[in-house]
């Protein structure tokens, strides 16, 4: 059980290596670092600097190749494959680049996808949906098509399937990456409210320093290495 | 049941190439499935139920060649035997070419002894007016229904191979042990030999039923030793032999058929296999972003089996329903010119097989792919956009 005042994400001595043939590749390399529960961290830093990578270790998407990582309560390195997927299921909403909707499914089902693991009945699954559906301003649009929808529109649709399941965290690569000024904008309004209202826990890669601006923290890497951690002044 | 939705709106994604392999497992399945249950029915002909303690002699040379009568004389003088009858296809046609049924002239004496165990459900009345009326005959049930015929009517035949058209009385209506028996008509030999000057004192051949079944080698060797070297040799053999004949003037058709099935089964594979890859490759990325949202690979692994396992359930119950409605269309039209066609149908057992093979397809082919997909890691996934 995790304790309220305990980061939600922490970290210590975190590496990341890939290996090409015999040759190690090291992407993170003793990494530290504490993220508290509500908190609205952006990643930033060059291409190659390793944040999309400590992003999917932290989601659980990855592994990593030696240190601490524990997120909600659990050490990832502890959980096989199955248990990993349950984690994610329960902790993790994802927000992506390109939205990443599965194209054969309409708004609806798009979001209901990460409710059909869990054991809520059809009736259940549809109230969170609908709730989902209305806090992204989109129910006129729950029966249309990701290819029926704008860019920004898709975008929240993501966000209200990364948040349906009521994870505690999110984990958002690029969310604005391909959006107008416009939507972009729209889209950050929308991460500041479900972390200021709803206390969602939110860490975000972005280059972006108008995104970036939104987090309250900003997390700087540089080489695979934690450069520093600045608060912002919003 | 909540993730078939999601199975079936993955199987339509592409509804074009859905519907194309649809249609080729469709007509596969169906391909297999009557050419499977021709072999079937063709292996009946050669495995038809027959009364242990009977046989046919023929001409050696053919079945085209007849026997003189006085041979019957012989084989009635021996101990084994019980009766003898003597039997030709005439080959008639009830009105119309189109309407072509097995029909026989046949000993009515001793019909009702040899072929006790197929002209069932005749009384005695029934069997002794046939006997009595030199211009009567009976007729299956099958074929009494199909006609509408009734004990009393009158059936007007057209002879193919003989010069005459005798009009013939309905004694009796009898069932038999398989649909092919009861498409027949019978009639008393004597028509055909007093109508036909060159049938006098022939037939076409002699069944023979012994009084037990070990006496047909013994005596059947006999019969053949006894007309050799005469002009006119015998040849005896089991019913079932007998009716291997007819099948055997098809050739190999069993080393066809399977030739066949092999190679469409080969070419389904191939092509199924190709397709399932294809549809599964390019959904990568939503297979990572599936288990990036907690959707175990298992799980994952489970839904896209699902997915081929459905499209081949459907392709091939299609496939045999297709082979249904053929089969019965065949045994219709073509049934009373190929005769064997009137007990084609679909074994049950020929259907669980070409469903099981449709099954082994299917699993086959999406199984390779799958296990690819889900085993490849979710970042790799995401990165295939």
């Amino acid at each position: 059980m995790m304790n309220s005042s305990a980061p939600i994400i922490h970290i210590q001595s975190l590496a990341k290596s890939y290996f090409r043939e015999t040759l190690e590749i090291p992407v993170l390399q003793g990494l530290d670092l504490d993220i508290p529960p509500g908190g609205f961290y952006a990643l930033m830093g060059p291409s190659g600097s390793g944040k999309t990578t400590l992003l999917n270790l932290i989601a659980g998407i990855d592994r990593p190749t030696g240190g601490l990582l524990e997120v909600c309560g659990s050490n990832l390195n502890q959980l096989d494959d199955d248990e990993l997927a349950s984690w994610r299921n329960e902790n993790v909403g994802f927000i992506f680049q390109n939205y990443n909707l599965i194209p054969v499914l309409n708004a609806f089902e798009n979001i209901e996808l990460p409710l059909l693991l869990t054991p809520l009945s059809r009736a259940q699954r549809k109230e969170k949906v609908e709730e989902a559906l209305t806090l992204v301003n989109l129910m006129d649009r729950r029966e249309n098509y990701p290819r029926q929808l704008s860019g920004g529109q898709e975008q929240r649709v993501a966000i209200a399937r990364a948040i349906v399941g009521n994870p505690k965290l999110l984990v958002a690569d690029e969310p604005t990456g391909a959006l107008d000024a416009k939507n972009a904008d729209e889209i950050l309004e929308m991460m500041k409210r479900l972390n200021e209202e709803f206390g969602k826990t939110i860490l975000m890669v972005t280059h972006d320093p108008k995104a970036a601006n939104c987090a309250r923290h900003q997390v700087h890497l540089e080489k695979g290495i934690l450069d520093k951690t600045v608060e912002v002044n919003r | 049941m909540k993730f078939l939705h999601l199975v079936w709106k993955s199987l339509m994604r592409s509804k074009r190439r859905t519907f194309l392999i649809l249609c080729t497992l469709l007509l596969s399945v169906f391909l297999i499935t009557i050419l499977q249950s021709l072999l079937a029915t063709l292996d009946s002909i050669s495995n038809k139920p027959t009364e242990g303690n009977r046989f046919v002699v023929r001409h050696k040379s053919g079945l085209t060649q007849f026997l003189p009568m006085s041979y019957g004389d012989y084989l009635r003088q021996q101990p084994e035997v019980v009766a003898v009858a003597h039997q030709q296809w005439f080959g008639g046609y009830y009105q119309d070419p189109k309407n072509f049924f097995a029909n026989f002239a046949l000993d009515e004496s001793t019909m009702f002894v040899v072929y006790s165990d197929r002209l069932m459900g005749l009384t005695d009345a029934e069997i002794k007016e046939f006997q009595r009326d030199g211009k009567g005959c009976i007729v299956g049930q099958i074929l009494a229904d199909k006609y509408g015929w009734k004990v009393g009517d009158t059936i007007p035949l057209s002879g193919t191979i003989f010069p005459i058209n005798p009009r013939l009385t309905v004694r009796g209506i009898f069932k038999g042990r398989m649909a092919s028996e009861e498409n027949t008509l019978y009639f008393h030999y004597k028509l055909l030999e007093e109508g036909v000057p060159f049938m006098k004192g022939k037939t076409g051949s002699f069944w023979v039923k012994t009084k037990t079944s070990d006496d047909i080698p013994r005596l059947a060797n006999r019969i053949d030793t006894h007309f050799a070297n005469s002009p006119v040799e015998t040849l005896s053999e089991a019913e079932n032999a007998f009716y291997l004949t007819f099948v055997k003037m098809l050739g190999n058709i069993s080393a066809i058929i399977h030739g066949v099935t092999i190679a469409v089964l080969i070419a389904i594979t191939i092509v199924t296999v190709g397709t399932m890859s294809m549809a599964i490759k390019e959904r990568t990325t939503e297979i990572a972003i599936l288990r990036a949202m907690g959707f175990s690979s298992t799980r994952v692994l489970i839904l896209l089996m699902a997915e081929g396992l459905l499209l081949v359930t459907l392709g091939g119950a299609l496939g045999i329903g297709l082979a249904r409605l053929v089969a019965k269309i065949l045994r219709e039209v073509l049934g009373s010119s190929l005769i064997f066609l009137q007990d084609f149908h679909l074994a049950n057992s020929t259907i669980v097989l070409c469903m099981g093979m449709a099954l082994v397809i299917g699993f086959i082919s999406t199984i390779i792919p799958a296990l690819t997909a889900t085993r490849k890691s979710i970042v790799e996934g995401l990165r295939a956009l």
